[in-house]
């Protein structure tokens, strides 16, 4: 009688995610982030207009009226080249930058930096929602322990692939609007694919608000120890990054790999040789992550 | 037939407490089970359980005889209606049991009219588009009936359903359970013993975790056994003795209550066939024949009251 298991778990997915996005308080922070990404790009780009002119005049490159005009031309300057070479401490690197446009490259960023905790806000409290209301109870005598929570798991990171793409809409429409030299097709590439980028680095921050969620049954406690995990993952990829070196200190490079803040340099790249592995250690982190939620939800009673 | 269910010695405790302490229960498939006893007894606990909400500490469960629930063997052959619990507020009522009859494995063609069966039972028809957090409390417990017997489960686990339903509502409800009576097993947890009685085939009766008795309804109240005869005026018992020799009888202590208890040969036709002509005949005034005794009566003559709080006086 039970359907088959990608079945169930589809219809969970499917459910998590229209239950999500019909309460207000998914769709009102999801509209959120939104807003504060294209606010963050009209900033960019204000900022961007004011400093240009400057940077103009001390790098000795051709000046223009429009926003943007300049930032275009001073993105090809070798003097920038090497700025950014230094910065990156790669020049294959900094080269990639480059040829992104510097709209795509700005959203990049944002994204990398504000989704994980969109995702803290989103996720932490799903399963812990359930869990303390009791409606969990009217669904875990028909459908798996793992299947339910896989198909959550499913159904937010959805949810989250659709905030990103919005936002990617959202930053595009201000850059098409306030940009002169604005390069509509090649940024919309750019920030599709940095979405797409910048989602499975989620990934493995949704792996672990699930797994604070299935350990603990008390949604605002969740929420809580959801950004208190986040906040430690950041701290400690910080200190191993900055220990790493030779010798002993490799150690510090395996605990580096343990936190999606290890892999994200590598999502800036453009070939598949840093990407691939990039992506494939952050779905497995956001595995790991929500296997260790797992261990204690399996056990524990509902 | 293997029981519908099966648990022996089943022990559960919550931190030192022991919510069950090797409970054993043998619920007969196509039975209506009660499970009676007071609060804190066990048998929310029994049910969750049973249906793999909480783990056990020890002993052995046995559902449908395929072992202790699993989903991937037990999905969609048992369900569950839970005490206290919510739905998601912000899905809509038939969304909601469109989804757990998709969990369930309900075929998609059937599951429409099932809903549609449902709902009407339960009078939420005209609810069906609603969002489950406009719904009132009497209204969500008849959305919680109608979920635990979508795609006719094998067995049905009701703790509470009762709870909150009006008295119209009630017997709807009721007449719902009877209409199933055979062709699923249904197990209902309730503080209402009346209702028990008029729903069950057998009773448990729980106390602190065990099982204090288990039989049919018929055997506990004695209904083959036991006749009660209120009358309007005393009688003098020595006629009646005379007229059925091998029958005792117990009389109340004002005399207008007197109970037979017989067995075979007798049945009740033949023995109301000799008692109440003699009963008239003495000018006793027949006010009411009962059948049996009832399930509140042997509840409180099985299971003894519980102790004082610390502390209370008298």
């Amino acid at each position: 009688m039970m359907p088959p298991p990608v079945r169930t778990l589809w219809a969970i997915a499917r459910h998590e995610l229209t239950d999500s996005v019909r309460s207000r308080r998914v769709i009102v922070l999801i509209l959120l982030y939104v807003a504060g990404s294209m606010a963050a790009t009209l900033l960019f780009i204000t900022v961007l207009q004011k400093i240009e002119h400057q940077l103009a005049e001390s790098l000795g490159v051709q000046a223009a009226a429009g926003t943007g005009t300049v930032t275009a031309t001073l993105w090809k300057s070798p003097a920038f080249r090497h700025m950014l070479t230094e910065l990156t401490g790669n020049r294959e690197l900094a080269e990639t930058l480059l040829d992104i446009p510097p709209l795509g490259l700005f959203f990049g960023w944002l994204s990398f930096a504000f989704t994980p905790a969109l995702v803290m806000l989103t996720s932490t409290s799903r399963i812990a929602e359930e869990l303390w209301s009791g409606s969990a109870r009217f669904v875990l005598f028909r459908s798996s322990r793992l299947q339910w929570c896989l198909g959550k798991f499913a159904g937010q990171a959805i949810q989250i692939l659709g905030a990103l793409l919005l936002s990617a809409v959202g930053a595009w429409l201000v850059g098409l609007l306030r940009m002169k030299s604005f390069e509509p097709a090649a940024t919309a590439w750019a920030m599709t694919l940095f979405a797409g980028r910048a989602w499975v680095y989620s990934l493995a921050f949704l792996g672990l608000a699930l797994a604070v969620s299935q350990w603990c049954a008390a949604p605002n406690l969740a929420l809580a120890l959801g950004f208190l995990a986040m906040i430690a993952l950041a701290v400690v990829a910080g200190v191993a990054e900055h220990f790493a070196g030779e010798g002993w200190r490799r150690a510090w490079d395996v605990v580096l790999a343990l936190t999606p803040g290890g892999h994200k340099t590598d999502l800036w790249w453009g070939d598949a040789a840093h990407l691939l592995p990039a992506c494939v250690f952050l779905v497995c982190l956001a595995l790991a992550y929500f296997a260790a939620g797992y261990a204690r939800f399996s056990r524990r009673d509902v | 037939m293997t029981p519908a269910l099966t648990l022996k010695g089943v022990v559960k405790r919550f931190g030192r407490r022991r919510a069950l302490d090797g409970l054993d229960l043998v619920v007969p498939q196509g039975s209506v089970f009660g499970l009676v006893g007071s609060n804190g007894a066990g048998k929310t606990t029994a049910l969750a359980v049973s249906a793999g909400l909480l783990h056990p500490a020890a002993g052995e469960i046995d559902v449908l005889g395929l072992g202790p629930f699993r989903a991937e063997t037990h999905g969609g052959r048992i369900t569950l209606l839970p005490q206290d619990s919510r739905f998601p507020p912000h899905g809509r009522i038939d969304d909601l049991l469109a989804y757990y009859g998709h969990l369930q494995g309900v075929p998609a063609d059937r599951l429409s009219a099932d809903i549609d069966k449902l709902l009407e039972w339960v009078h939420l028809t005209d609810r069906r588009r609603s969002p489950v957090r406009t719904l009132s409390h009497g209204m969500n417990r008849r959305l919680s009936i109608a979920q635990a017997f979508l795609g006719t489960p094998e067995l049905v686990l009701l703790d509470e359903p009762l709870n909150g339903l009006d008295p119209r509502e009630s017997a709807r409800v009721r007449d719902l359970i009877r209409e199933r009576r055979g062709r699923q097993t249904i197990v209902i947890s309730s503080h209402n013993l009346g209702d028990l009685e008029a729903l069950c085939d057998a009773v448990a009766f729980i106390e602190l975790g065990r099982l204090v008795r288990q039989d049919t309804l018929d055997d506990i109240i004695q209904r083959s056994h036991r006749i009660t005869y209120v009358l309007a005026a005393p009688t003098v018992m020595t006629v009646l003795s005379e007229a059925v020799p091998e029958v005792v009888w117990q009389i109340s202590s004002d005399g207008l209550e007197l109970t037979a208890s017989y067995a075979a040969p007798w049945t009740p036709g033949t023995l109301n066939a000799k008692v109440l002509p003699v009963l008239l005949r003495s000018g006793a005034g027949v006010l009411e024949v009962r059948r049996g005794s009832d399930l509140e009566t042997e509840y409180f003559s099985l299971t003894p009251p519980l102790p004082p709080p610390p502390g209370a006086v008298g």
